[in-house]
C-alpha cells in the first residue's frame, strides 16, 4: 500500500516536473535581446505619440485623434472609400474607369484611381478589418492616426535585422535606436502623420534586408529563390505606395553595377536581380497610376541596363575563347546604341534626359513658384544636415570610414545607400526621412567599431604596451567601462536634453489642432480649436455639393472634415485651376466674383493670424503670408487672364516676386515701406497704404475679420466694405489672445453675393 | 582603478597612476551639461545642436576619448590628425549657426577676411594643430598641466562672459595640475588631448583666436623644432637624466634646448617653460584686449 502511494506521489512530482519542459529554452543572450528591442520599439513608439497631448480635450479629458498636415487627410478619404465600398471598388467602379471624387477639383473631380497610390489606404484599410474583427472599437480616424507610429516602430524593427546583417547585433541594435530617435524621421511617423512615407519607409528597409540576403553566397539556391521574390513583392509593395520607389529602385541597380565593375558578378547575382526586378516590376505595372508606361520611365530603363550587363557577364564567363567574348561585347553594345536610337526616335530620351539632371542637379529645377510655394520641395541647405542630426553626425563619417576600409558586399550596399541617400537629402528637404536609416546604420556602425577595441579590452585580460614616454605596461578593464561612458556621455548631447531636436520635433500637435500656427508648441496648453469650430460648422449647416473656394492649402480640411465640395488641394493636379483661385483672391472683387462664377462657388474661405495686443497681422501660417504664392502662380497665367477678358493689361500682374511686392505693397498686403532714414528698421511715418494690395480680394477677406475682432476687443478699427461678399462665420472672433500666446488665429467664411452682383451686373 | 607607470624622472621611478584626465573630462563635461540644462548657456540656444556648452563638451569628449585610444594603442600620426577634424564639425556648425566672424584680425596689419574657408579650412585646421601641439609638450611632472591651464585663465581673461563655460573645467584641472606638478598623478593622453581640444574649441566659440594663438608661442616652437628635426633629420628629441637634473646634447625641442649643456631640476624646467607660456598669455590678452 505504502509503495503503492509512494509511486504515486512520484509519478505527480514528476508530472509537475515535466510541466517545466513545456517552458521555451531561451538562453541569457536571447532574453537580452528581447529586452533591449523590446525597450526600443516602446520608445519609438511612446515618443511618437507626443502629440496626443494636444488631441485631449482638458476640460473633458476626451481624446479625438485627428490627422496632421494636409495630405493624410486624403490619405484616410481613400481608405475610408475602401473600408466602405470594398478593396478595389476605387479601381473598378465607373466602369473600370475608377473612383471620381466630385467633392475636390470641382467641377472636374479627380479621378482618384489615376491620381493616387493606394498601398497606404489598402494597407490601413486592411489592418482595420482586423482589428474591428478582433472587436476593437476604434474609429476609422484614430486608427489611422494611430498607425504612423506603428509603422515608425516597425521600421525600427526592420532596421534593427537589416544592422544585423550588416555588422552584428551591436549595429542592429544602434542602428534601431538611432533611427527611433532620429528627428525627421519622427516628424514623419508621429500621430497623424498618415501618409506615404510611414509605409515607404518600412518597406524599403525590409526590401534591402530581402535583397542583400538573396545575394548572400553562403545561402542555397531556393533560398536565394524565396528572399528575391520576397524582395519582388516588398519592392512591388513600394511602388503600390509611395512615389519615391524610383530610390530603391535606383539604389539597388546602382549598388548591382558597382559590384560588376568590382568584379563580384555571380550567378546568384544574376538570378537575384532578375526575380526581385521582375516580380517587383510586374507588381507595379499593375496599379493604376503607374501602367506598363512606368517601365519606359527615366528611372526604370537603367534596371534593364544592368540587368544586360548581368547577363553579358554571365557570357563571358561561360565563353572560353577571346573571339567569342568580344564578339558577345561587341553585340551588346550594338544592342544598347539600337536600343537608345529607338527610344530617342520613339521620344522617350529627352525626358529622360532631363529628369536625369533634374536630379542631379536641383539647380535646374524648372523654377516654379507651384513647387517651390511648398516647403517640403525645396532645396535644403548643406549646413542644414547638422542642425538635422547633430553631434551623431561625428560617428556617420566614422562609420563611414570603417566600412570603407572593409569593403564587402553588404558595405558596398551601405556606402551607396548612405551617399546616395545623403545626396538626395541635400537636394530636397522632404528626402531627409530616406537618410535617416542609412544615416542611423552608418552612425552605428561608427560607434561599434570605435569602441570595438575597449570591448575586446573588457573581454580579455589586456596585454597592450604602449607609451613610451611612460612606459605604460598594462591597462585596467575600467577604463574600457570610461571610454564607453564618455561615447554614452556624447549621445547624451543628442538624445537626452530637456528640449533637443528630437523631442521638440514630436512635441508638437498635429496641423489642425495646432490651428496651422507656426508657433512654438510651449505656446499651445489647449488644442487651437478655431479650424475644428468653422470644419463642424460647415459639416452641420452646409451640403456636401456647396462648393467653397479657398486657397489649396485647406482643401483636403475642407472636403474631408467639412464635408463639403473643394476647388483645389494639395493634390496639385490641375495647375490652371490653382492659377485661377490665385487669381480669384488677388484681383478686385467684380473680377474675383466673375472668375467664381465659373465655378459655381456659393461661399469664399480666407485664414489669417494677428497678434492680440496691436491687432496686426503676425504671420504665423495664414494667408497674410501666403498671398505672395498667390500672385506669382496666378501671375505665370498673365497672358491667359488677358485674353479670356478677365483683367485689363494694365492691372494684371506678373510671376516675377519683386515686381508682385511693388505692386500690392512691399511691406504686406496693402503696405508699402519706406526706409526714408535708411536705418533698415520700421519707423513711424515709414509705413503708408498700398491702393492695388487694399484693393486685392484676400486683403479685404482678411482685413474684415481683423478689422471685426478690432472692434469686438475695444480697439481703434476702421471699416472695410465688400462689395458681394458677406460674412458667414468667422471663427476666433471670441479669442482674447490669451489661449494662444497672443496669437489669434482667425478662420473666415464669408457667403458670395450673387444677387447683388448680378443686380448689378446683368450681363455677367 | 588607474593604471601606474613609473615616474623615469625620479629617483627609484616610483609607480604613479596615470590617465587621471578623465575625471576633466567627465567633471567637465557634466558642468556644460548642467549649464545648458538649466538655462546658463552663453548663448540663447534655440536649438539645443548647437549650444556653446554642449558644443564645448563634445569637443572635450571626443579628445578624451582620442586620448584614451591613443594611451592603449599608440594612435598613428594619421588617425592623431584625422579625429580632430571630425571633432571640428559641431564647431564648425555652431560658429556659422551663431554667425561668427570671418576674419582675423592681425595687429598693425589690418584684417583678413577668410569667408566660408574660416569655417571650412580654418576652424578644422585649428582644432586639429592646437590639439597636437599642446599635446607634444609634455612629460615633465606639470608641464602639461599647468601651462595649459596659464593659456585657459589667459582665455577666460579676454573672453568676457564667455569665461562661464570653463569656470568649474579650469578649477578641476588647478587640482589636476597641483598634485602633477608635485609628481602624484600623471594626466595621461587622455587630459592632455582634452585640454588641447577645449583651447582650440573655447577659443573659437568665443572668438579669441588671436589671444589662443599668440598664448602658444612656446608651444608652436617647440612642435616646430621636434616636426622640423624628424622630417629633415629623421632624428627626435631626447632628454637624459642622471638621477637629479635633466640634460641633453641636442637641441630639438624646448626642453632640450632649455637644458642643453645646462643641467637642471624637473622642477626648474617646468617653471621656466611655465614662465615662457605665462608671458606669451600676458603678451596674448593685452594684444586681444587692447589692439583687437
Amino acid at each position: 500500500m505504502e509503495t503503492k502511494s509512494a509511486s504515486k506521489k512520484e509519478r505527480i512530482i514528476n508530472g509537475i516536473k515535466s510541466l517545466g519542459k513545456i517552458r521555451p529554452k531561451i538562453n541569457h543572450t536571447t532574453i537580452m535581446t528581447i529586452t533591449a528591442l523590446t525597450i526600443i520599439l516602446f520608445i519609438a513608439f511612446t515618443i511618437r505619440l507626443f502629440p496626443m497631448r494636444w488631441e485631449i480635450d482638458p476640460t473633458t479629458g476626451k481624446t479625438n485623434l485627428l490627422l496632421s498636415e494636409f495630405d493624410p487627410y486624403f490619405q484616410y478619404r481613400f481608405t475610408e472609400k475602401i473600408v466602405k465600398d470594398g478593396v478595389i471598388s476605387w479601381a473598378i467602379e465607373n466602369n473600370g474607369k475608377g473612383w471620381i471624387d466630385y467633392q475636390r477639383w470641382y467641377p472636374s473631380g479627380i479621378n482618384v484611381a489615376k491620381a493616387a497610390f493606394p498601398g497606404l489606404p489598402m494597407t490601413a484599410a486592411f489592418l482595420y478589418e482586423i482589428v474591428s474583427m478582433l472587436g476593437v472599437g476604434i474609429n476609422l480616424m484614430s486608427f489611422c492616426s494611430l498607425f504612423p507610429a506603428i509603422m515608425g516602430a516597425l521600421a525600427c524593427l526592420a532596421l534593427y535585422f537589416l544592422g544585423k546583417d550588416i555588422g552584428g547585433k551591436p549595429v542592429g541594435f544602434l542602428s534601431a535606436l538611432f533611427l527611433a530617435l532620429e528627428p525627421s524621421y519622427i516628424q514623419r511617423t508621429s500621430v497623424g502623420f498618415f501618409d506615404d512615407e510611414t509605409i515607404g519607409i518600412l518597406s524599403l528597409l525590409l526590401f534591402a534586408f530581402l535583397f542583400l540576403r538573396a545575394i548572400d553566397e553562403d545561402r542555397r539556391v531556393n533560398s536565394t529563390v524565396k528572399y528575391a521574390l520576397a524582395s519582388g513583392a516588398v519592392l512591388g509593395y513600394f511602388c503600390a505606395g509611395w512615389g519615391a520607389a524610383y530610390y530603391p529602385i535606383g539604389v539597388i541597380t546602382l549598388f548591382t553595377l558597382v559590384l560588376l565593375i568590382m568584379k563580384r558578378y555571380t550567378r546568384k547575382l544574376l538570378l537575384a536581380y532578375g526575380i526581385t526586378f521582375g516580380f517587383g516590376l510586374l507588381i507595379a505595372i499593375n496599379v493604376p497610376k503607374l501602367s506598363p508606361n512606368y517601365l519606359l520611365t527615366g528611372a526604370i530603363l537603367p534596371v534593364a541596363a544592368v540587368f544586360g550587363l548581368l547577363f553579358l557577364a554571365e557570357i563571358v564567363t561561360n565563353l572560353k575563347t577571346a573571339k567569342w567574348k568580344v564578339i558577345s561585347v561587341i553585340l551588346f553594345l550594338a544592342l544598347i546604341v539600337g536600343g537608345i536610337i529607338a527610344l530617342s526616335y520613339a521620344g522617350y530620351m529627352r525626358g529622360i534626359a532631363g529628369k536625369f539632371i533634374s536630379v542631379i542637379n536641383p539647380f535646374t529645377r524648372e523654377a516654379s513658384p507651384l513647387i517651390e510655394s511648398v516647403a517640403e520641395h525645396r532645396i535644403s541647405a548643406w549646413g542644414s544636415i547638422y542642425y538635422e542630426f547633430g553631434i551623431t553626425i561625428i560617428f556617420f563619417i566614422i562609420g563611414l570610414f570603417f566600412i570603407i576600409g572593409n569593403l564587402n558586399n553588404r558595405n558596398i550596399f551601405l556606402l551607396v545607400f548612405g551617399l546616395t541617400s545623403l545626396y538626395f537629402a541635400c537636394s530636397m528637404v522632404r528626402l531627409f526621412v530616406l537618410m535617416a536609416p542609412a544615416f542611423s546604420i552608418l552612425a552605428a556602425i561608427g560607434i561599434s567599431g570605435l569602441l570595438k577595441p575597449f570591448v575586446a579590452l573588457l573581454k580579455e585580460p589586456p596585454k597592450i604596451s604602449v607609451k613610451k614616454k611612460y612606459g605604460l605596461e598594462h591597462v585596467g578593464k575600467e577604463f574600457s567601462g570610461i571610454a564607453m561612458f564618455l561615447i554614452f556621455l556624447m549621445l547624451m548631447v543628442n538624445l537626452a536634453f530637456p528640449m533637443p531636436r528630437v523631442y521638440t520635433q514630436a512635441y508638437t500637435p498635429t496641423t489642425i489642432s495646432g490651428g496651422s500656427l507656426s508657433i512654438s508648441p510651449q505656446y499651445l496648453s489647449v488644442p487651437v480649436s478655431e479650424w475644428i469650430d468653422m470644419l463642424n460648422w460647415m459639416r452641420t449647416r452646409l451640403s456636401p455639393t456647396t462648393v467653397v473656394c479657398s486657397w489649396w492649402d485647406y482643401g483636403y480640411w475642407i472636403t474631408v472634415l467639412g464635408n463639403v465640395t473643394s476647388l483645389a488641394d494639395n493634390a496639385t493636379v490641375n495647375s490652371t485651376q490653382i492659377e485661377n483661385i490665385g487669381f480669384i483672391f488677388m484681383s478686385n472683387e467684380t473680377q474675383a466674383v466673375r472668375m467664381l462664377k465659373l465655378y459655381n462657388a456659393s461661399y469664399i474661405l480666407v485664414y489669417t493670424t494677428i497678434r492680440s495686443d496691436t491687432g496686426e497681422w503676425v504671420n504665423a501660417g495664414g494667408d497674410e503670408g501666403k498671398w505672395v504664392w498667390m500672385a506669382a502662380i496666378s501671375g505665370k497665367a498673365r497672358q491667359r487672364f488677358i485674353d479670356n477678358g478677365f483683367i485689363p493689361a494694365s492691372d494684371m500682374w506678373n510671376e516675377n516676386l519683386d515686381d508682385i511686392r511693388r505692386l500690392f505693397g512691399n511691406y504686406t498686403i496693402g503696405t508699402n515701406w519706406i526706409d526714408s532714414n535708411k536705418n533698415g528698421q520700421v519707423d513711424s511715418g515709414e509705413l503708408e497704404p498700398n491702393a492695388k494690395g487694399q484693393n486685392a480680394t484676400i486683403y479685404k477677406l482678411m482685413r474684415y475679420a481683423v478689422e471685426s475682432w478690432k472692434q469686438k476687443h475695444g480697439k481703434s478699427s476702421s471699416t472695410i466694405k465688400l462689395l458681394y461678399f458677406t460674412p458667414e462665420y468667422i471663427a476666433g472672433l471670441d479669442d482674447d489672445g490669451s489661449k494662444y500666446g497672443g496669437v489669434v488665429p482667425l478662420v473666415c467664411l464669408y457667403k458670395i453675393n450673387w444677387e447683388k452682383y448680378y443686380s448689378e451686373h446683368p450681363s455677367g | 582603478m588607474f593604471p601606474k607607470v613609473p615616474d623615469q624622472h625620479k629617483p627609484g621611478k616610483p609607480l604613479v597612476p596615470t590617465g587621471l584626465g578623465v575625471i576633466y573630462v567627465v567633471v567637465s563635461a557634466a558642468y556644460l551639461f548642467f549649464l545648458h540644462a538649466f538655462g546658463f548657456d552663453v548663448e540663447s540656444a534655440s536649438i539645443s545642436n548647437v549650444s556653446p556648452a554642449l558644443t564645448l563638451a563634445v569637443c572635450i569628449l571626443f579628445g578624451g576619448f582620442m586620448g584614451l585610444l591613443d594611451d592603449w594603442m599608440n594612435l598613428r600620426w594619421r588617425y592623431k590628425a584625422l579625429f580632430p577634424l571630425v571633432a571640428a564639425v559641431p564647431l564648425t556648425a555652431l560658429a556659422y549657426r551663431m554667425g561668427a566672424r570671418t576674419a582675423i584680425t592681425l595687429p598693425f596689419l589690418g584684417t583678413i577676411n577668410f569667408e566660408r574657408y574660416y569655417f571650412f579650412v580654418l576652424i578644422p585646421l585649428m582644432v586639429t594643430v592646437v590639439t597636437n601641439t599642446v599635446n607634444q609638450l609634455g612629460g615633465l611632472n606639470g608641464l602639461e598641466t599647468v601651462c595649459p591651464a596659464i593659456i585657459m585663465v589667459g582665455l577666460m581673461v579676454a573672453s568676457g562672459k564667455s569665461a562661464l563655460l570653463l569656470t568649474l573645467p579650469l578649477a578641476v584641472w588647478l587640482v589636476l595640475a597641483f598634485f602633477n606638478f608635485q609628481g602624484k598623478i600623471f594626466v595621461g593622453n587622455t587630459g592632455s588631448f582634452a585640454i588641447g581640444i577645449t583651447l582650440a574649441a573655447f577659443a573659437i566659440i568665443s572668438d579669441v583666436k588671436w589671444c589662443l594663438l599668440i598664448s602658444l608661442t612656446p608651444y608652436i616652437i617647440n612642435s616646430s623644432m621636434i616636426l622640423l628635426n624628424y622630417f629633415f633629420f629623421r632624428t627626435k628629441a631626447n632628454v637624459s637624466f642622471d638621477g637629479k637634473r635633466l640634460f641633453s646634447d641636442h637641441r630639438r625641442s624646448l626642453i632640450t634646448l632649455i637644458t642643453y649643456r645646462r643641467p637642471m631640476t624637473e622642477r626648474q624646467v617646468v617653471a621656466i617653460i611655465a614662465l615662457l607660456v605665462a608671458a606669451s598669455t600676458v603678451v596674448a590678452v593685452a594684444v586681444q584686449m587692447f589692439l583687437l
